[in-house]
């Protein structure tokens, strides 16, 4: 065996993917050959720096729960929010705790899960359309075709922007019902993200998005001269902000 | 339930892992990483159906390369400069932190070396190097002969002795 045949055979050697026989030829090329054993070992120490060096990477746990959300969500819909579970487990598991701890969290518990039972709602519902064949009734790029598509099936008109300088691409729209309210949803992307914007008419005063978070997705919400906004996407929350000043047009 | 969720549960998910290391490797950039890594669970989500006979993880790290290299296509046909995130690591806290300085220059410079090389040449170090992959695993991965397997690792192993500083003589075996 010469020098110029046993080169790209002494990395099969050294990964263990030649035969009894190719490898028997190679041991016996290196035994007579000080050139290719020196390469062999320079190899084979390097091999064993990087398995040491230990250079995996390892995925977010932000991302786990979000394909899990994503994925294994048809298994378990609707989605529950865990505190629901673990407050009716703690009334089985101990009626004495339970009891002082529901006086204590029946006020709060009601105001958070109105919020949080339309935040699995909207999540659902965004969930739902991703995997759906028709994300959108209206599919339009133009705002011009989106917007008056609900005048006529909404009592209200919800605003529909080209976000396109900012890299919010408009989809289309379509029609929901949310917590038993027609809403516009507006759908929008940024790269392979999609953004569903939730409006619906509600009375109540103005305020700031307020960003929470549920199984590796983000929800903002805010109030806005009377109507209620969800945007809902799996894209950084920075650019969900964002995009939520663009649309309040701030 | 439904087979479909579960099938895929069960074949791909234990894939994660190995699919968001070779994505990260190949964008190296944690946003863009999780980005292909999601990107490949919906693509195999979708063409499950046609998912036969092959081993689940090659057929999901095949998805994964593949987004990830058009991914690389579109970076770089929009934009020619494209700047790597820093590379932070964990401090070590060994007894001996000059020695430990040390060795974390060290594996910062392979990992900097592996990260250096041309896509081709990065993801079959990755793929045997990190993940274990036999020939014929990467072979059909990468959609290549297992010949070409061999003869990219070589090369690439050839570029890192260099880069690293491990070899002073360079063998020259005029590889194809």
């Amino acid at each position: 065996m010469t020098c110029r045949e046993a080169g790209p055979l002494l990395h099969a050697r050294l990964d263990n993917e030649l035969d009894m026989a190719g490898s028997a030829n190679i041991d016996l090329h290196l035994a007579d050959c000080r050139v290719c054993a020196a390469q062999y070992a320079a190899i084979q120490s390097l091999h064993e720096e990087i398995a040491a060096a230990d250079l995996s990477y390892a995925p977010g746990i932000a991302l786990q729960r979000r394909l899990e959300t994503r994925f294994l969500h048809e298994k378990r819909a609707p989605f529950r929010f865990p505190t629901i579970n673990w407050l009716s487990s703690s009334v089985l598991a101990a009626a004495a705790i339970a009891a002082v701890a529901l006086l204590v969290s029946i006020p709060m518990l009601r105001i958070g899960s109105g919020t949080d039972s339309i935040s699995a709602e909207i999540l659902d519902n965004h969930l739902r359309a991703l995997q759906a064949v028709h994300q959108v009734d209206v599919p339009s790029s133009d705002q011009h075709a989106v917007k008056p598509w609900f005048q006529g099936k909404t009592s209200f008109s919800p605003p529909v922007p080209d976000l396109s300088d900012n890299d919010f691409i408009l989809i289309g729209g379509r029609l929901e019902v949310i917590h038993q309210q027609p809403a516009a949803a507006i759908v929008y992307r940024r790269r392979q993200h999609v953004i569903d914007l939730y409006v619906s008419p509600s009375a109540g005063a103005d305020s700031d998005p307020q960003l929470r978070e549920l199984g590796g997705y983000h929800l903002l919400h805010w109030m806005q001269n009377n109507m209620s906004y969800w945007a809902v996407s799996d894209v950084d929350p920075t650019d969900l902000r964002k995009f939520a000043e663009l649309i309040r047009g701030k | 339930m439904n087979t479909k969720v579960r099938t895929f549960e069960l074949t791909m998910w234990p894939h994660m892992r190995a699919a968001y290391n070779l994505a990260r490797w190949l964008v190296r950039n944690d946003h863009d990483a999780e980005d292909i890594v999601q990107e490949s669970f919906l693509k195999a989500y979708k063409a499950q159906e046609s998912f036969r006979g092959s081993e689940p993880k090659t057929w999901m790290l095949s998805i994964v390369r593949n987004t990830a290299m058009d991914f690389l296509r579109r970076v770089k046909s929009s934009s020619p400069v494209t700047l790597d995130d820093p590379e932070i690591e964990p401090q070590d806290h060994s007894p001996n932190p000059e020695r430990a300085l040390l060795e974390q220059s060290r594996r910062d410079q392979v990992r900097q070396a592996i990260s250096q090389l041309a896509p081709e040449f990065r993801e079959a170090i990755v793929l045997r190097e990190i993940e274990g992959l036999s020939y014929k695993e990467i072979a059909s991965v990468l959609n290549i002969p297992m010949g070409t397997v061999m003869s990219r690792l070589a090369r690439a192993r050839s570029q890192l002795l260099v880069e690293l500083g491990g070899s002073t003589k360079e063998v020259q075996h005029d590889l194809p």
